[in-house]
């Protein structure tokens, strides 16, 4: 029931919201555009350049790693981040003891500041910090390790036949017995290990500079498969979140249905919950790409530590463009990489609609 | 009703003119200061100097992001910190204020009372745009009980490169300390290339990092790490060099006067010492970085009284409070007539360390630590870079230097 008046009223709810976004967004949207074809410093216009800064953005070293580890990081970390999200939320679904705690443990790293996050981020990857000493013990100690669940394996498959002798239907990896199994293993390897039966590595040091290096994987650099992991083990909990709310919405019939008709767990997940999740999944992937396509912070960060060439990104490059090189500020050229940024995003997250994850439900 | 009208006009006027008297002065500067630059403001300039209230505004974010904000929002405080790192790009603005009328009227301060080198270090064609505070510069500070505990005579001026990496050598004694806490460090590293002969860049506006001698600064600089002797902060563990020697987990490193106050407050049981760094060979060429920081004030400083800002800038360089800055073991001040302050004459280690900084200052070979045009944040990048892959063995010192040769050429040509 529409009355005279109602589109007023609407207005001035609007009002405030309309007012922040004209002076914080549309304001600045506009000077940016303007600056995008000027030669400006934050002092003085010194002439209107047309194109160039556009033009001369694609022949700048800096800039086209940006784009290029902007584009990759993108890729990367929201298809990683999106799985696993999917992953945890269908974990922390079900009824399981703890669940509350287990939820709240997973979200811990999504509220703690990002800034805070990654600087004890830099002390994990330190070249002695905690990610190298548990690779440490890892490379030492695998022969035991090996051992280990070697004996493992070993006893549980003793255990398995020796009960099914005795008429037990026990599956292979029943719990109590994988217990009893893993204790054994234990047990042996530590004895082996004692008797010098098995000799750890001994004196085998891992120091990877994971920040303060040039070398690359997969020709992505060191440094930014860092930022990546960092970011994907914050983000997805977030991400959890969203699809923890998108699971409680699907009816349980169709569970039910599905059950009657002897679907395989594994065909529940593909053809009743991905499917009921498309709404959720769209609202996750567009967050993720938005998100990660214009990462600045960690890059920041790890700017101090790690050669600048192996971590800009392009929301980076305009802040170095601005205030990063100790020299008068290239706002123009900055204005111009932020453009090509927002643009970018716009032409990802349309792509991604085209590519089929829309916003549409399965019930469409 | 009218007699009320005009009881409260009265009021009105008297609340106005008062108000008018008491000129509030914005003073912003890093944060780290808040302790002691409200401790000088309330003893010395506040309640002081009459008509003057000094309001302190630490800066928490990138100091030079804030000043080129500020200035070109025109919203800049009356008095700002300049750098000599970034001072000349912050001069180019053209919105930094020149000093040399305000000191030429002044009955209590003139050029002649500043320290010479610091006063030139601030002039930009032919003008003085900010006075220094106080400055510093880079000295070897050694930790005494671990060289008498290794049988190594302590480091000493007429060291050179080679017998101080002996020295190093023969102290380091891991896991319980190294010779050296070294980082790849343009700062620290730079003046050692310089005395080696390398220019701050080649005649035709090239980097300097691939001459002969860059390379020998570079080889020497990182052979402490290399060869296991050394090692940088973050494998220590903290987050400075400074850190690792209060810490007792190097006996040597290198770092300014700066380093006098965490020591004093975090194991002023130290057993340390300070002397110069050491020359390239013996009676050779020795460098240095002269660090300093200035006040200076904006064209039209906000309070509208450039006048009042100046004699607060004057005041605050006064001999007056430079003394007790000093000898609160602070910072070391930038007045002529403190040379011979009683303070230099005491024997105590923290006295004889700041009176080394000082000293080394004025040795030759040490240059203002600025980067011009260039851009500090590129110069030294490049050259950080470079260090970090030759100590982590990931590039030759050849490699890593002509690569920083390039980044830095592509940089300046943009």
């Amino acid at each position: 029931m529409k009355r005279k008046g109602d589109g007023v009223a609407a207005f001035l709810f609007l009002l405030p919201l309309l007012f922040t976004l004209t002076i914080a967004f549309l304001y600045a949207f506009v000077r940016t555009v303007y600056f995008s074809f000027t030669d400006y410093n934050l002092f003085k216009i010194t002439e209107f350049v047309g194109l160039r800064n556009y033009l001369s953005l694609f022949k700048e070293q800096f800039f086209v790693l940006g784009l290029i580890h902007s584009l990759v990081y993108a890729g990367i970390v929201t298809a990683s981040q999106t799985f696993l999200a999917l992953l945890l939320a269908i974990v922390a679904n079900q009824k399981i003891r703890g669940l509350t705690f287990f939820r709240a443990a997973y979200y811990v790293p999504s509220i703690a500041s990002s800034v805070a996050i990654t600087t004890i981020f830099i002390w994990l990857v330190n070249r002695r910090g905690t990610v190298n000493w548990l690779l440490e013990l890892l490379v030492q100690y695998w022969p035991l390790i090996v051992a280990a669940l070697g004996i493992t394996a070993l006893a549980q498959a003793l255990q398995v036949v020796w009960e099914r002798r005795h008429g037990l239907p026990v599956r292979a990896l029943d719990p109590v017995l994988l217990g009893i199994s893993f204790l054994v293993g234990s047990v042996a390897a530590v004895i082996l290990g004692r008797t010098g039966l098995i000799q750890p590595n001994s004196g085998v040091e891992v120091a990877i500079p994971w920040l303060t290096t040039r070398k690359t994987f997969l020709g992505i650099p060191l440094p930014l498969l860092s930022i990546m992991m960092l970011n994907i083990w914050t983000t997805t909990p977030t991400m959890m979140i969203l699809f923890l709310a998108g699971l409680q919405d699907i009816p349980r019939e169709l569970y039910e249905v599905a059950d009657i008709d002897g679907a395989s767990p594994w065909q529940k997940l593909r053809f009743v919950t991905v499917p009921a999740l498309r709404p959720v999944m769209f609202l996750v992937i567009t967050l993720g790409l938005i998100g990660t396509i214009q990462m600045f912070d960690q890059a920041a960060i790890t700017a101090g530590i790690a050669p600048l060439e192996s971590v800009i990104t392009l929301a980076y490059y305009v802040y170095w463009a601005v205030f990063g090189a100790g020299t008068l500020p290239k706002v123009g050229m900055a204005s111009a990489a932020a453009l090509v940024l927002a643009a970018l995003t716009l032409a990802v997250v349309l792509l991604q609609r085209k590519l089929g994850f829309s916003e549409k439900g399965w019930y469409s | 009703m009218r007699k009320f009208l005009v009881v409260f006009c009265l009021i009105a006027v008297a609340a106005l003119g008062f108000a008018q008297e008491t000129v509030t002065i914005r003073l912003a500067g890093y944060s780290a200061d808040t302790p002691l630059m409200q401790d000088v403001l309330a003893r010395f300039v506040n309640g002081v100097i009459p008509g003057v209230q000094v309001v302190w505004e630490p800066i928490t974010e990138d100091y030079l992001a804030f000043v080129l904000r500020t200035l070109s929002a025109g919203t800049a405080p009356d008095i700002l910190y300049i750098d000599l790192y970034w001072a000349k790009t912050v001069v180019e603005t053209g919105l930094i204020q020149p000093l040399d009328d305000f000191i030429a009227a002044s009955p209590i301060i003139s050029r002649e009372d500043l320290i010479p080198v610091l006063a030139d270090a601030f002039t930009f064609d032919g003008k003085l745009y900010a006075i220094s505070k106080d400055f510093n510069s880079l000295v070897v500070f050694y930790n005494k009980d671990m060289f008498d505990a290794m049988g190594v005579p302590y480091p000493n001026a007429d060291d050179t490169w080679a017998t101080f990496l002996d020295k190093i050598a023969r102290v380091s004694n891991p896991p319980d300390w190294y010779g050296a806490s070294i980082n790849p460090d343009a700062a620290r590293f730079l003046p050692f290339a310089f005395a080696a002969g390398m220019p701050f860049l080649k005649e035709d506006g090239t980097a300097p990092f691939d001459l002969p001698a860059a390379k020998m600064g570079a080889d020497w600089y990182t052979a402490f790490n290399r060869a296991g002797i050394a090692a940088t902060s973050a494998d220590i563990g903290v987050g400075w060099s400074g850190a690792a020697f209060i810490a007792e987990k190097a006996a040597v490193c290198f770092e300014g006067g700066w380093l006098i106050p965490p020591i004093r407050n975090e194991n002023p049981t130290l057993n340390f010492g300070a002397t110069y760094l050491p020359s390239v060979w013996q009676g050779g060429p020795r460098g240095n970085y002269l660090f300093t920081v200035g006040y200076g004030m904006p064209v039209n400083p906000p309070s509208g009284r450039p006048d009042l800002v100046f004699k607060v800038i004057e005041t605050l360089t006064s001999p007056e409070i430079q003394t007790y800055i000093l000898e609160s073991g602070h910072a070391i001040p930038s007045r002529q007539a403190l040379l011979d302050s009683p303070f230099f004459q005491q024997q105590d280690p923290f006295a004889l360390a700041t009176k080394t900084v000082f000293e080394a200052t004025g040795l030759p070979g040490t240059v203002p630590f600025s980067f011009g045009d260039v851009g500090g944040g590129n110069y030294m990048g490049a050259v950080n870079e470079a260090l970090t892959l030759i100590m982590q063995g990931e590039a030759t010192v050849e490699e890593a230097m002509n690569a920083a040769a390039d980044n830095l050429d592509q940089k300046i040509g943009q």
